[in-house]
């Protein structure tokens, strides 16, 4: 028997939600620097009456620090800067000096951010033996004694060997008003939009027009079989609230527990692998729009005992790519501070998935596959998919439109002990309200069987998380699975039988269609010829942001 | 059988015609894009913000160019490291105004290749010079008074300390 709880629109969210979103920011206008805004160049022009003096001196104080490179765009600026860090840092440091305004830009953060990720992809992510220093420039600076210089013609990095007896933690001071440990209110009259965003971020809050609609249906006390015939099969999301509290990692798991536990293993974030305890400084302490986000499909083999903190829940107990030798990731433990997530995007293959929060909460905004979300555009076959990058900037953006929808999308917070089931091929993007640990697991089970043998099928370009070294012709896995299938499954195909057909006519040469019938009545493996697939130019891995290839791990 | 190359018509911001194959012209993603958009059409089309003489230098790139393999996202990742060849840093010696012209220009027309290695050519004049040289190549004014100096050297060398 199902007991619905069906939540009702909530007027006011939890207060705590909202404050925990915030509790590592102290939103101030103030940029530490004196950086304002474009906007506030137009005010402060009417508020110096118009007085000409004054504001040729605004206009002339951006070219006299720039010199002739003010004739470029702050971007294209910052974009030199990228290439000269990527040099050496060192002609950072030494541009910094120049002028004030030049300083402005040498020591923003995004900037060092972006080298530092670079730097590391050069090396499949690095060693992951960084430790977090408060802001990015630090870290980068702190965690090499040189700097490393890539343009000998040697060829040869200077790489410094990390020390990694130094455990000492050079954590600077925290000191509220110098939090970037850099010379402050050193500007005036500089208005900088892109140097100025961060502040302007920081201080957005997660309003609760975002968060208040919950439509996405809450159950416990759900039955297999209910679950399979509204849900399922329908392909409608759920979220369960009976089930994680019973799990051992519920009880177990918090950020303090984990580090405790498994704080000197290495995991991945993103693009760079980095020590768990130093994740978790950065989690603690970090200003960034958008956060590093911990996503590692290695944990259940890294960290010793984690496997039996929790388990698979019935209902999705199918896992049909179990039968491959070499088969896709499938389980990443999740960890993110508040602000960090994932924008739009559609799960790998056609599979479903459940996400559980041990800690923390998520906000859910999901799409049924055929309607794509406002702010996002795909190419015709869905293989490019462009959205914005920074799920603030899609809330502010692109939120109130979707409620004006006639198809509206399916919202809902899933909170610590509750697990969300994801039916494939749903747009969902994820915001963490608070800081969360979670588990995520991919699967095929009868009720996407038919669209993931389809997906394999007709999009081998688009197909992703399978090893590039274990497959390297991604036209074969199709093939592949379904001989592994047929020999673990048999009678699964047999009884799909004319849903399978119906399902993959679209491609189906007559020749196959022949095959089939023959075949109908031997268990002996059907191997389809391979149908020409679509032309696509362009390969899309599984990627956010700045994942480059989750394969090199 | 030979195949009938298209051209296309560009006009600079002071109405210069110019015309260039259109995969020339396709090394250029705005163009692409527009061409894409606006099929088989004898107009020109305007270029408001580059002028006769930076379009000129922008289609020699741009022929030079024309079969390259086209820009992938792991590029992205390739920008500080590789060296320029002999062409493109010929091509780049030109005086400074028309240096940032072609950034800009390059921006304008999204033709990344261009923007990375203008942007790179930049970045090789700042590179190992001290922050009064880095100055005077480019005509900036030290605005720090002293004891400002002083702070932004003092961290400096915390920064640099281990």
């Amino acid at each position: 028997m199902i007991s619905h709880h069906k939540s009702h629109k909530r007027k006011s969210i939890d207060s705590s939600l909202n404050d925990n979103f915030f509790k590592k920011h102290k939103p101030s206008n103030r940029h530490p620097l004196g950086i304002k805004p474009w906007g506030n160049y137009y005010l402060d022009k009417i508020n110096n009456n118009n007085d000409d003096d004054i504001n040729n001196n605004i206009n002339s104080s951006r070219e006299s620090g720039l010199g002739i490179i003010s004739c470029l765009t702050d971007e294209l600026i910052l974009e030199i800067l990228e290439i000269l860090g990527l040099l050496s840092t060192k002609y950072l440091l030494s541009i910094a000096f120049t002028s004030k305004i030049f300083y402005c830009f040498s020591t923003f953060d995004e900037l060092w951010k972006k080298i530092f990720i670079i730097e590391k992809c050069y090396n499949n992510g690095g060693n992951g033996n960084w430790k977090w220093k408060g802001n990015w420039r630090l870290t980068y600076l702190k965690n090499n004694n040189n700097h490393i210089i890539n343009d000998d013609k040697n060829d040869n990095n200077i790489i410094i060997s990390e020390d990694i007896n130094n455990d000492n933690d050079n954590i600077i001071s925290d000191d509220d008003n110098n939090n970037n440990n850099i010379v402050i209110n050193i500007v005036n009259n500089f208005y900088s939009d892109i140097l100025y965003q961060p502040i302007l971020y920081q201080s957005i809050r997660m309003d609760n027009q975002f968060i208040s609609k919950e439509n996405i249906d809450k159950c416990s006390n759900l039955s297999l079989d209910e679950f399979n015939n509204k849900y399922a099969k329908p392909n409608l999301p759920v979220i369960i609230t009976d089930l994680v509290t019973k799990w051992p990692a519920y009880n177990k798991w918090s950020m303090k527990s984990l580090e405790k536990k498994y704080g000197n293993i290495k995991f991945r974030a993103e693009a760079i692998n980095i020590k768990l305890k130093e994740y978790l400084k950065y989690l603690q302490k970090n200003l960034d729009e958008n956060p590093l986000y911990l996503f590692d499909k290695k944990f259940g083999e890294k960290c010793q005992g984690i496997l039996d903190d929790f388990w698979v829940p019935n209902y999705f107990a199918e896992d049909f790519f179990n039968v491959l030798d070499n088969r896709p990731d499938y389980r990443w433990i999740i960890i993110g501070p508040s602000r960090s997530g994932s924008t739009f995007h559609k799960d790998p293959n056609s599979t479903s998935a459940w996400n559980a929060v041990i800690e923390g909460s998520k906000k859910w905004i999901m799409f049924p596959p055929d309607i794509c979300p406002p702010g996002v555009f795909t190419s015709p076959d869905e293989a490019e998919v462009t959205a914005p990058f920074s799920l603030m900037e899609w809330y502010l953006n692109y939120y109130k439109e979707t409620q004006k929808l006639k198809i509206k999308p399916l919202e809902g917070i899933c909170r610590a002990g509750e697990i969300i089931f994801v039916p494939n091929g749903w747009w969902h993007m994820v915001i963490n309200l608070e800081d969360s640990i979670a588990i995520t697991q991919n699967f095929v089970g009868s009720h996407n069987l038919l669209n993931v043998l389809q997906f394999l099928r007709d999009k081998p370009n688009q197909i992703s998380g399978f090893s590039s070294e274990s497959w390297p012709n991604r036209e074969e896995i199709y093939n592949s699975f379904l001989e592994k299938f047929q020999q673990n499954y048999p009678e699964v195909l047999k009884e799909l039988g004319d849903k399978l057909d119906d399902k993959l006519d679209d491609k189906l040469d007559d020749k196959l269609v022949e095959n089939k019938l023959n075949n109908n009545n031997n268990n002996k493996p059907l191997i389809w010829d391979k149908v020409k697939c679509d032309e696509n130019e362009t390969q899309n891995s599984f990627k956010f942001g700045f994942f480059v290839n989750e394969e090199e791990q | 059988m030979v195949t009938e190359v298209k051209r296309v018509k560009l006009t600079s911001s002071e109405g210069t015609e110019f015309q260039v194959d259109r995969n020339v012209a396709e090394r250029s993603v705005l163009l692409k894009n527009m061409l894409d958009d606006v099929g088989e059409s004898d107009c020109a089309i305007p270029l408001p913000n580059v002028t006769g003489p930076i379009l000129t230098k922008v289609i020699e790139y741009c022929t030079h160019h024309k079969d390259d393999p086209p820009v992938s996202h792991e590029d992205e990742f390739k920008k500080g490291s590789e060296d320029i060849d002999d062409w493109d840093a010929e091509f780049c010696k030109v005086d400074q105004g028309t240096l940032f012209e072609l950034i800009l220009s390059a921006n304008y027309l999204d033709i990344k290749p261009l923007l990375d290695l203008t942007c790179k050519t930049v970045a090789n004049m700042i590179k190992g010079k001290s922050p009064d040289e880095i100055r005077r190549t480019f005509n900036i004014e030290n605005d720090f008074s002293p004891a400002e100096e002083e702070q932004v050297k003092f961290e400096n060398d915390w920064c640099e300390e281990r």
